[in-house]
């Protein structure tokens, strides 16, 4: 076959897997209403956050400054000293630091004094609930202590930090889910076509499984990069979602995670005859993936779990993403999952070509 | 009425084929153009022989029908030489090539019509056409196939809004991609009305106006002798005579066939007895008695009663066709 007969397969698929629209409606919806659950209206970010004080200036007055910090509602008050506080700030760990400076006590003795306050201004939410916060405990410290509501002005400045909020979390992992489920759908695909005699019509053409294999993947890729496009302009516009790495990888990560998807998919196809069975195998498959998968939520497993989750394809993929999208991973970060993901891809593509059938 | 019923009014426009010079009743002879040569081909499925060390030659140009019941053996002789499935014995020559070793080489010069018809629902008759050039070295262009199977102005419909006729015809079209020497077509007119049959027929004659070699199953004997030069009668994994239609008639002993029935059982003894009376056979409460001599046959019928001294309740008279070549040879209608 050449090149052009080639293009012809891939185009012809893609335009088959684009006229069945419940094929890859349904999980871009799944991943938008979910991202809508957790974007806006489940948000976890909302909850408390952690404040650091740090106190350079060891007078009476900081000392009584840092205490009226304690006991705020929903806030995590701690102490440390600056450069510590300031680098968990910038790793995404603190919500806000709030320095009290050498000399605070005497500014505060001739009539005003600075308080400088670095926020995380990674989310707006919070960024609100900070600095409304510290606004309220110097104000109340100000009419207390000095009686004076101007003797300590708050000088707030913004820190761009790795703060990965939930909907952050969630995004790629929502790219990840959707590459599964289309692409485990080609085993439906397939068997539908073997049930329609289409694949022994193939048969008697002078196609090879490769080629007819190998135009599938390029269509299902072409497929799925539309679709995780979709889903990353949606939590970039819509939820601010930042992405830091390059699309080269990200780019090469689904294409590994389409491929290692089909494999099963193919697997489960060439092993099973109806399509109701393989409708039935492909859910039962998806779906513990997807959550042990940590589509949706960060996992802490138990020990005897931990081998089953390091072998999935899903989490490797999710890793992947968001290894790029959340943190602009690199080559180093990227290899090991990328190495799974492609052993997935050689063991289920051997077997399948091994199981395949025409008819 | 057991034939009328299902046998369309004898062909008038569609005449069977006359066969070229030579003697058409001979199988290929060695200095012909063989194009597909089978010998002693098996397939089985655990006990049951599916194809039982078949042998057959078919030349250039000729059509070839393999004619049988459901269950002979014919779509699974058929997919043995497309390719589809691995004999278990017995060798394929076709085009010159082996067709088990150079499957992909022998494919590429074929057309291949199966049962089903296997469109993908979702394309467009013309992206359905272009799909499957795309698989083919040799290709006719997409205009020429639109125009050959009146789809022009079905181009852009979907295939699942396609009739019947239609997908028909795409299907054929997707076939013929690839201008084959060979074409193969699998029970083509099986589920199709009276109407759409005949000019499928039309269809089939201009393929092999054009030269090609068209091998053809049915279990519709009326179809075999309109489009075939020769048929093989096939059942049970055999191929139980080969020939052309009329030398297959011709070979009978007989020329008619009575078939009556009566309200209660007359024995077949006394059915045989009568005159002119080469063989009777019994089916479905019915009798066939194949007869050289009509007249005297039905002279004979008419004295006869059954135990409950009733005549003969229905009668039916008709010359010898391929139907009852099959009948002689197993026993047993085409179909139930």
């Amino acid at each position: 076959m050449n090149v052009k007969g080639f293009l012809q397969l891939v185009f012809s698929q893609g335009t088959i897997l684009r006229r069945n629209t419940g094929f890859w409606v349904t999980s871009i919806m799944t991943a938008a209403l979910s991202m809508a659950v957790f974007g806006w209206l489940f948000n976890p970010d909302t909850q408390p956050f952690d404040l650091a004080l740090v106190d350079e200036d060891h007078s009476q007055a900081s000392r009584t400054l840092v205490e009226a910090f304690n006991g705020i509602d929903n806030v995590d008050v701690r102490e440390g000293s600056r450069s510590g506080e300031m680098t968990s700030l910038r790793d995404g760990d603190l919500g806000a630091v709030v320095i009290v400076p050498e000399g605070f006590a005497d500014d505060l003795g001739s009539g005003s004094a600075t308080l400088p306050v670095f926020y995380d201004n990674s989310n707006p939410i919070r960024i609100g609930y900070v600095t409304t916060t510290v606004n309220a405990v110097v104000d109340s410290y100000n009419t207390q202590m000095t009686g004076q509501s101007s003797a300590v002005t708050v000088q707030q400045q913004a820190v761009s930090t790795q703060h990965v909020r939930f909907i952050d979390f969630l995004t790629p992992g929502m790219v990840g889910m959707t590459v599964m489920w289309v692409n485990l759908g080609v085993g439906f695909l397939l068997v539908t076509w073997r049930e329609q005699g289409i694949l022994r019509r193939l048969g008697v053409t002078p196609l090879r499984p490769g080629s007819l294999i190998a135009s599938q993947a390029a269509s299902f890729s072409i497929v799925s990069l539309t679709q995780v496009t979709v889903v990353l302009l949606m939590g970039h516009f819509v939820f601010g979602v930042a992405i830091h790495g390059n699309f080269l990888w990200l780019a090469v990560t689904v294409f590994l995670g389409v491929m290692a998807m089909l494999s099963i998919g193919y697997v489960v196809a060439s092993l099973l005859k109806t399509v109701t069975s393989v409708n039935a195998v492909i859910n039962l498959v998806a779906f513990p993936m997807m959550f042990l998968g940590g589509s949706y939520f960060p996992l802490d497993p138990p020990p005897a779990l931990k081998p089953v989750i390091e072998a999935i394809p899903l989490t490797h993929l999710n890793d992947a993403l968001r290894e790029i999208v959340n943190h602009g991973g690199g080559l180093g970060d990227l290899w090991l999952s990328w190495l799974i993901l492609a052993a997935w891809v050689i063991g289920g593509f051997g077997l399948s070509m091994r199981l395949f059938r025409w008819q | 009425m057991p034939f009328a019923a299902e046998t369309p009014q004898p062909a008038a426009q569609v005449a069977p084929r006359t066969p070229p010079v030579g003697d058409p009743g001979s199988p290929a002879s060695p200095g012909a153009d063989v194009v597909l040569a089978v010998d002693t081909l098996s397939k089985r499925y655990g006990s049951l022989a599916a194809v039982d060390g078949i042998s057959f030659q078919v030349s250039r140009g000729e059509t070839f029908g393999i004619l049988g019941p459901n269950g002979a053996g014919k779509t699974t002789t058929l997919e043995m030489i497309e390719g589809l499935r691995k004999p278990d014995s017995g060798r394929i020559t076709l085009l010159g090539l082996d067709a088990v070793r150079r499957r992909r080489a022998v494919q590429n010069r074929i057309g291949v019509q199966l049962q089903s018809q296997a469109l993908w629902p979702e394309l467009t008759v013309e992206e359905t056409l272009k799909t499957f050039r795309a698989l083919f070295r040799r290709k006719l262009p997409v205009e020429t196939m639109l125009e050959r199977f009146s789809l022009t102005d079905k181009r852009r419909s979907l295939v699942r809004d396609l009739s019947g006729g239609q997908k028909q015809r795409l299907s054929v079209a997707t076939a013929m991609v690839n201008d084959p020497e060979v074409v193969f077509l699998d029970e083509p007119t099986t589920g199709l009305d009276p109407q759409a049959r005949r000019s499928f027929w039309d269809l089939i004659h201009e393929m092999s106006g054009e030269g090609k070699t068209v091998i053809v199953t049915t279990h519709y004997m009326e179809e075999a002798e309109a489009l075939c030069e020769r048929v093989a009668i096939m059942d049970r994994g055999r191929i139980m005579a080969m020939d052309s239609p009329r030398e297959l008639v011709r070979g009978l002993e007989f020329d008619n066939t009575v078939e009556c029935t009566f309200a209660g059982s007359v024995e077949r003894e006394r059915l045989l007895a009568l005159p002119a009376v080469h063989d009777v056979k019994k089916e479905n409460g019915a009798h066939f008695l194949f007869t050289d001599d009509v007249s005297a046959t039905l002279a004979g019928l008419m004295g006869l009663t059954d135990d409950n001294n009733e005549r003969v309740q229905s009668l039916q008279v008709r010359t010898a066709t391929l139907e009852d070549v099959f009948i002689s040879l197993t026993g047993r209608r085409l179909r139930d």
